[in-house]
């Protein structure tokens, strides 16, 4: 071997050793999100700032948003879940349907460690916590948002209606449905193409006709949808808000399109969570609506949480949970505030500065202390699948409220 | 000696020149076509490691339990026969126009043929909107003409929404169809057709004795290509209704995505994949086989 062949080796050698430690370097300081994207624009910047800032203030991290429609990212997910690839944060909703599935499977890792070392539970409220402390064999996950939905309503047409009091009953509901409709105004409006945005109306329907108990009970399918008068009773609810109350056509329409008709003024209603508060001030007039929750009579809040979760396969878990201790941190919370949600998750935030509709969502989360989820978040897949078809087969008009009971609870009991 | 041997044997270079296509047909598509079936006869949900062996239960599940499988099966059927004769039709009618002398032949031919070019999801999108019961250019247009009555919730209502989607189809697909025959016009002998007009026939009967049983084997490749595509119809519905209403306008190629990819029981994913390709394989192998008999009678 000559001296010039060695030197080479050497030169080689060093060469490749400096391009592994740079490379596994540039690796250890890479943090990948997963997470949705969001219709308001505000949102996603917002989002993207805060990696921005995390990487100004980390020099050498680099943070990758990647975002995606709802089912594209659920789907990603499901494939990553399967792989040795995929992010270090993904986003997901917090109920047993949706997220959990990720959880049972061993996709999240336990944050036991993080909550001790960087003291969440003393920082973020309890009721966003509280899913966190839901799954066996550890904490999951880090609140994202708590997201409440209550009912928008157009104040010139509520007026116009001659509706000078705000239902408080479910019974009233229908009653300030019925003056808008003798007014010529269809009283709310759903786009039926995206099968989640009528669900809603069928989930507060059930709630405020089968109560608490019972509505949880067919929820978890511990109770007999045939055996349960009031969930018979809620379909053919939904067939009489169906036939006259939503704004018709509905069902050729998504949701993005049933909002542009609401602020046209199209509609009195809509069945909305707290982030469209900023979707309307977006489209204008924020001033002409209001909001109130929908009056089931349960003294619960429709809504649902979403969190971040840190993915078990992620080699920079560290450097991911310090990432989400600062996304969660006061500072950039206060930041945040309006711009993903009206309310914060982290409990040292302070609210001085917000719009009415905000303080009343506020009032709102407040007020309410129990919260019942959105069908699709309850429900196991094949089953939200299928309470889908069954509402949309009643809002259409094309089956009878007790064939849609028993169509679900056949296919209920089919799967066990 | 024995390499340039080797070398100049043509069975081997023949072997050596398809040796690459092969294999990447092997794993891109007979391997999953395999485990598609295999995976028929098992449960997984994706997250598991571990696959179970069901047997048939996968099978008895969507012929017996699934409310939508049927509905599924029947769009598939209906959505392939109006596929074998309208896109066709239209592509040969659009041919023969296009064959003849024309002022701005061949940027009407580029006009017909360049929805085929546009990505399906992007012509959803397109034909979604016009659709729009409120805004869409469809019902804007009957509003005008005073034909409120004839205004419908296009892709809303379960007794239409299949046929818009396959009207959005149809748009899409016919220039494809087209430029088939169009390629086969080219084939038809001027002779032939000439000689017959001598002989006294008239327009029509030059098309039915002359030009028709020349374009023999183009009819045979566009109604089979039809056929195929139409059994695998997917993205022009996934985006124009995703299905809805109610999983009405349910087909069998994006029943089998829904199990899968959205429902995640990939166990009755691919057995509803594995009905599909029956079906495909049921039509078309004895179809080619007729078509070739009948052509290699004419020769």
């Amino acid at each position: 071997m000559t001296l010039k062949t060695s030197m080479l080796r050497k030169t080689l050698l060093a060469s490749a050793i400096a391009i592994a430690m740079a490379g596994a370097n540039a690796y250890a300081q890479d943090v990948t999100i997963w997470t949705l994207n969001f219709t308001s624009e505000a949102a996603n910047n917002a989002i993207q700032k805060v990696a921005t800032d995390f990487e100004a203030a980390n020099p050498g991290v680099n943070v990758e948003i990647v975002t995606r429609g709802v089912d594209d990212h659920k789907t990603a997910l499901r494939v990553a879940a399967g792989s040795d690839k995929g992010p270090d944060i993904y986003f997901s909703w917090a109920g047993l349907g949706l997220g959990g599935e990720y959880i049972n499977a061993g996709f999240s890792l336990p944050l036991d460690k993080y909550y001790a070392e960087y003291k969440w539970d003393d920082r973020l409220t309890a009721s966003s916590l509280s899913f966190s402390k839901i799954y066996k064999g550890g904490r999951h996950g880090v609140p994202f948002t708590f997201k409440g939905e209550a009912v928008y309503y157009n104040k010139a047409l509520f007026k116009q209606a001659g509706i000078e009091k705000l239902p408080e009953s479910y019974a009233e509901l229908v009653a300030a449905a019925e003056k808008l409709k003798a007014a010529g105004i269809p009283a709310i409006t759903f786009g039926g193409m995206v099968n989640w945005h009528v669900m809603r109306l069928m989930d507060v329907i059930l709630e405020s006709k089968c109560g608490a108990k019972k509505h949880d009970a067919l929820k978890n399918m511990q109770a007999d949808w045939t055996a349960e008068p009031c969930a018979t009773a809620s379909f053919a609810e939904l067939s009489t808000w169906s036939k006259n109350y939503i704004l018709s056509p509905f069902m050729g329409i998504d949701q993005s399109q049933s909002f542009n008709l609401f602020v046209g003024g199209r509609a009195a209603m809509m069945l909305e969570g707290d982030w469209l508060v900023q979707q309307l001030s977006e489209a204008g007039n924020l001033d002409g609506y209001d909001i109130f929750p929908f009056p089931t009579g349960t003294g619960r809040l429709y809504g649902f949480a979403e969190y971040h979760y840190i993915s078990s396969k992620s080699p920079n878990s560290n450097l991911a949970a310090k990432f989400l201790d600062y996304f969660n941190s006061t500072p950039v919370q206060q930041e945040l505030l309006g711009k993903i949600s009206t309310t914060s998750v982290n409990k040292n935030v302070t609210y001085s500065n917000l719009r009415p509709m905000d303080k009343k969502w506020l009032d709102i989360f407040n007020k309410y202390t129990d919260v019942y989820m959105n069908g699709d978040q309850a429900f196991p897949l094949d089953v939200t699948t299928e309470y889908f078809r069954v509402i949309n087969e009643v809002a259409s008009g094309n089956i009878a409220a007790a064939d849609a009971a028993k169509q679900l609870q056949t296919f209920i009991s089919n799967r066990k | 000696m024995q390499i340039t041997k080797l070398a100049s044997d043509q069975r081997l270079q023949a072997a050596l020149l398809i040796a690459p296509a092969l294999i990447i047909y092997a794993v891109f598509a007979i391997y999953p076509m395999i485990d598609v079936v295999a995976l028929s006869f098992q449960k997984w949900n994706g997250l598991d490691a571990n696959r179970h062996f069901v047997g048939l239960s996968n099978y008895i599940d969507i012929f017996t339990k699934d409310p939508v499988f049927w509905v599924a099966f029947r769009n598939t059927i209906t959505w392939t026969i109006l596929s074998t004769i309208f896109p066709p039709l239209f592509g040969l009618l659009l041919a023969l126009g296009l064959n003849q002398r024309l002022f701005a032949r061949n940027s009407l031919r580029a006009i017909y043929y360049l929805p085929v070019i546009i990505a399906p999801i992007a012509v959803a999108t397109m034909w979604r909107w016009m659709y729009d019961p409120f805004f869409g250019i469809f019902n804007q247009v009957l509003s005008l003409l005073g034909l409120q009555s004839w205004i419908k919730d296009w892709l809303g209502a379960r007794d239409v929404a299949l046929y818009s989607a396959f009207v959005a189809y149809v748009w899409q697909t016919v220039g494809f169809s087209m430029v088939l025959f169009l390629a086969g016009l080219q084939g038809v002998d001027k002779s032939l057709v000439e000689a017959a007009r001598i002989d006294g026939a008239d327009r029509w009967q030059r098309f039915r004795f002359v030009t028709l049983p020349a374009l023999r084997p183009t009819i045979t490749i566009v109604l089979v290509l039809s056929v195929i595509s139409s059994l695998k119809a997917f993205d022009i519905i996934y985006g124009l209704t995703g299905g809805g209403p109610a999983q009405s306008t349910q087909m069998l190629a994006l029943w089998a995505f829904t199990q899968s990819m959205q429902i995640f029981d990939f166990g009755r994913g691919s057995a509803i994949s594995t009905v599909l390709l029956l079906i495909t394989l049921a039509i078309v192998i004895p179809y080619m086989r007729w078509a070739q008999k009948r052509e290699e009678a004419a020769e």
